[in-house]
Formats: C-alpha cells, structure tokens, sequence
C-alpha cells in the first residue's frame, strides 16, 4: 500500500486523481496522498450545485494531526459528492481510486484536462 | 540544527515517520496514530521522550532553590519521590511545567523540549539573586528518557529488573538495573494509564534497553509509540502540553494547575497569583467534547450565542471517543459543567459541551 497508480487516471501534481465520463469528472486523491495523510478521519464536502475553480479548495481532508485542503483539478459545478465519506471517512484510506472517491464535478471547459498528468508523469513525481 | 534522539536510526530501521518538534526530529508514527494510541490504552506502548529536557540541581541549598522558583514547597517531597509542578515569572506566568524528582541529596527536573537551556539559566540567576547555595545543571544530552506507558507496562519492565515494581509507588522514583543498565526510574507518565519513565547515561546504552523492552512485551504485543499518540493521549486525560497552554504567559490559576500550589510557603510568582485568585476573572483551562461533527484546532474560536468567550489550545479528534475534542481558555460565566458552546472550525460553529476533566474516564480501556 502506499504508492499505486493507475493507468486509466488523471493527475496533478498536489496529488489528486480524476477520471473523465461523459463531461463528469470524479475526484479523489490519490494512494500516494493516502499513505502520507494517514487515518484520515474527517471529510468536509462542497455543497452540491457550487461551482468550483481550477486550484481552488474542493474540499478538506483532516487526519488525527493535520488539515488537508484538496484542490480541484477543473473547473466546473459541483454534481454529486461522496455523503458516505461523512460517516466513513476511513474509506479514503483503503480504498482511495473507488469506494474513496470525494466529488462528482460536471465540467465547463474540456481544454483543462488535457493539461492533467497522465500515470507515467504522476509516477516520476512521487 | 535539529536535533536527532541517539535512538534515530533504530526508529527509522522500525519504521517510524519523523516531525520536527521544538528542535528535535522525532518519530510521529509509526503504524498509525489511531492504532499507536489504543495500543497504550489497551496493553503497552514505548516511548522515546529524548526531546524533554534533564536538569540537574544540586548543592546543599538544592531543595531551598526549588521552593523558591516553583509552586512546589520542595521540603514535602521526600527521597525517591517525584513531584508535577510550575516554574512561574514574577508575574504568575508559566515559564514551563516540569516533573522534579529527589535523588539522594540532588533533585532532577524534566522541564519540556527545548526549554532546556531557559530553565538552568532561570534557576542559576535566581539562586544567585537570592544568595542560595545551589546550581542547575543542564545535562539534556546526556540522556535518553524512555516512556513506557499502559495497563502492560509493569508487566513488561518487571520481566527485565529483580526490584518488584509494584514496591515503586505513583510518582515514586529510584535508581536501578533495567535490562543489566543502571537508570533512574520514575512511576509517571503523560498518558493517564499505568507507566513508568527511565533516565538512561549514557546515551549509548539507550538503544539495548529499547529492543530488550520491546523483546519483554512482545507477548503483549507492544509496539513503539510516536509523538502523535502521545498528544491524543495526554489531550484525552486533560494534560498541559506547555508549548500550547501557556503559550503568551498564562498562570496556574489559569490553566486549572491550583491542585499543584502550595500556599504555605514563598515562591517567585505567589503575590501575583494571590491578587489573580483574589480578583477571580481570569479564564480557566476548560475541556470540551464535541457533540456535532469536526475537529477543534489549536487556535479555534469559542462562541456562546455568536458571542467570542474563549479560544481552543489544543483540539484533535479523540481516539476513544471518535469525536473532536478540545481543551482551550473559556471566561469564568460560559464554563459550567454541561454548558454548551461553540467552537468555530473553518467559519462553522461545532456545538461542543463542557466536561470535567479527564474528558476520556480512567481505565476506559476496560470498558470498551
């Protein structure tokens, strides 16, 4: 554990992953940030229906000793997010590319993601 | 220059992730926070506390010099017995908290990590002005301090000395042969569960009694502890972590510590407490448990009906518990036990209800 990455994802390079379907991008952060935030044990979502920008806080993350913001890798509104997290947060440390999953972004401009890490450079940089 | 423990390649051998902590580079974890954390509640965990400082005080006015710079009148603790207590400005103000132990005819004291050098040099200048007989000594580098802390601690360590443990009371210290190494003992610690702390000289026979301890509680499947469980450890049984609590100068009166005060005798700070006590206004240490979810922080605002009553010190999520729990300065009107306040993470106010400390009951472990 501690260092996966999977092929058919998105990244960046403050270490989320996102997968592209249908103009729905779904959000989460990546086996790497996992291992290195520990127990995470506190998840708080965006609203659904926010818009969020590129870069911007998506949402947070805490462990028993730090606070974690996340990032939004692009821009768009908020779909749908993860309400099983509120009550499991736990979730995002065993299973950080499915069930862990954080937020649903319906996005605006498709222009962003290409400009997301593929595996390969997302693997060089951990 | 961060410091490193002597134990700093044995950690990292057993797997330990390091924090810089006032000026030593520590394990925080090693496992998990969470999972370190029941380890010491449920059977045994060991600790290395290097970064805490050691002082000694010697000379034929020793015990005179303590009296006088903490609120500790130092004539009641006997040989072999060890003491919490405050060393205050003349203003009432904390300069650190420390443990002192009687040693024969010295006394150790164990002031916080890096306050090492303000404490001797505090305790030198008032035996001077004072015209006491008496010097500090700062011998931090000179020694390893183990903490080893749990309801299987006793049962670890009596595996590796002939002393019968249970004949070392709470609070009581001594020398002895660990694991065939003279050290000192003490029967304290900074969990709230059974535990005892060792004074190891020198350094380099820390790392032996490290892995023969680790050896001895093996059966009860010990684990090594990092400084992360160590604050949710002690936030969870309501004790002082000083660089949070009296961080910008708050007094014993404050920080709910009168229990340590000695009034019959003179200290350095007494006029200035007797005038606080007197006055009664001042915020108190006040401990809450969250009853709505998130996770107070150090520095969080603490609200009553929108209105600001007091700021969190200390916050975390409570293992035990698995809610946020937090310690922090509360005006004396909002603190009633059962009262209901406020506490503002990230502009959202968690509702959080005052507790009498400790916020987690002893032996919960038993229970749970």
């Amino acid at each position: 554990m501690g260092d996966e990455v999977r092929s058919n994802l998105k990244y960046t390079d403050t270490h989320e992953w996102l997968k592209l379907e249908d103009k729905i991008a779904k959000v989460g952060i990546t086996d790497h940030a996992q291992s290195e935030l520990t127990d995470i044990v506190f998840v708080e979502l965006p609203e659904i229906g926010k818009e969020v920008k590129k870069g911007e806080e998506l949402c947070v993350v805490e462990s028993v000793k730090s606070v974690s913001e996340i990032y939004s890798p692009v821009s768009g509104k908020v779909a749908n997010v993860n309400k099983k997290l509120e009550d499991a947060p736990e979730t995002i440390n065993e299973s950080p590319y499915d069930e862990g999953w954080l937020v649903e972004i319906e996005i605006g401009d498709e222009s962003e993601y290409k400009t997301l890490l593929d595996a390969d450079a997302y693997k060089r940089m951990i | 220059m961060v410091k490193r423990s002597p134990l700093y390649s044995l950690q990292k051998k057993l797997g330990a992730r390091f924090t810089e902590f006032a000026g030593f580079e520590m394990p925080i974890q090693y496992t998990s926070i969470k999972d370190e954390h029941l380890t010491v509640r449920r059977t045994v965990g060991l600790f290395d506390v290097s970064h805490m400082s050691n002082v000694w005080i010697a000379g034929k006015d020793a015990e005179k010099l303590l009296s006088l710079t903490t609120v500790e009148d130092a004539s009641r603790i006997g040989d072999c017995k060890s003491q919490y207590t405050a060393i205050l400005r003349e203003d009432g103000t904390v300069i650190d908290d420390t443990i002192f132990m009687h040693l024969g005819d010295k006394y150790m004291i164990i002031p916080n990590a890096g306050m090492d050098e303000i404490v001797t040099k505090w305790l030198n200048e008032k035996a001077e002005e004072y015209n006491i007989s008496a010097t500090a000594e700062n011998v931090s580098k000179d020694y390893v301090i183990l903490a080893i802390q749990g309801p299987k601690s006793r049962d670890t360590l009596q595996k590796l000395t002939k002393i019968d443990l249970r004949t070392v009371g709470f609070f009581g210290c001594q020398y002895i042969d660990i694991a065939g190494i003279n050290c000192i003992i003490s029967h304290t610690g900074y969990t709230g569960e059974l535990g005892f702390e060792l004074q190891i000289t020198p350094t380099k026979l820390a790392e032996g009694v490290f892995k023969k301890i680790l050896e001895a509680g093996d059966e009860f499947k010990i684990k090594p502890i990092g400084l992360g469980a160590r604050d949710t450890l002690r936030l969870e049984k309501s004790f002082i972590l000083a660089g949070n609590e009296f961080k910008g100068g708050r007094t014993p009166l404050e920080a709910t510590m009168s229990w340590t005060i000695n009034w019959d005798h003179d200290f350095i700070g007494k006029d200035s407490l007797l005038k606080q006590k007197e006055k009664g206004d001042y915020e108190r240490l006040t401990n809450l448990i969250c009853i709505e979810k998130g996770i107070p922080r150090h520095n969080c605002e603490i609200k009553k009906d929108g209105k600001k009553v007091g700021v969190v010190t200390s916050g975390t999520l409570s293992p035990c518990l698995n809610v946020g729990i937090a310690m922090g300065y509360v005006h004396p009107d909002f603190r009633e036990k059962e009262s209901i306040l406020e506490i503002i993470v990230r502009d959202r106010p968690i509702k959080a209800k005052v507790v009498k400390p400790p916020i987690v009951p002893k032996d919960w472990a038993q229970h749970n």
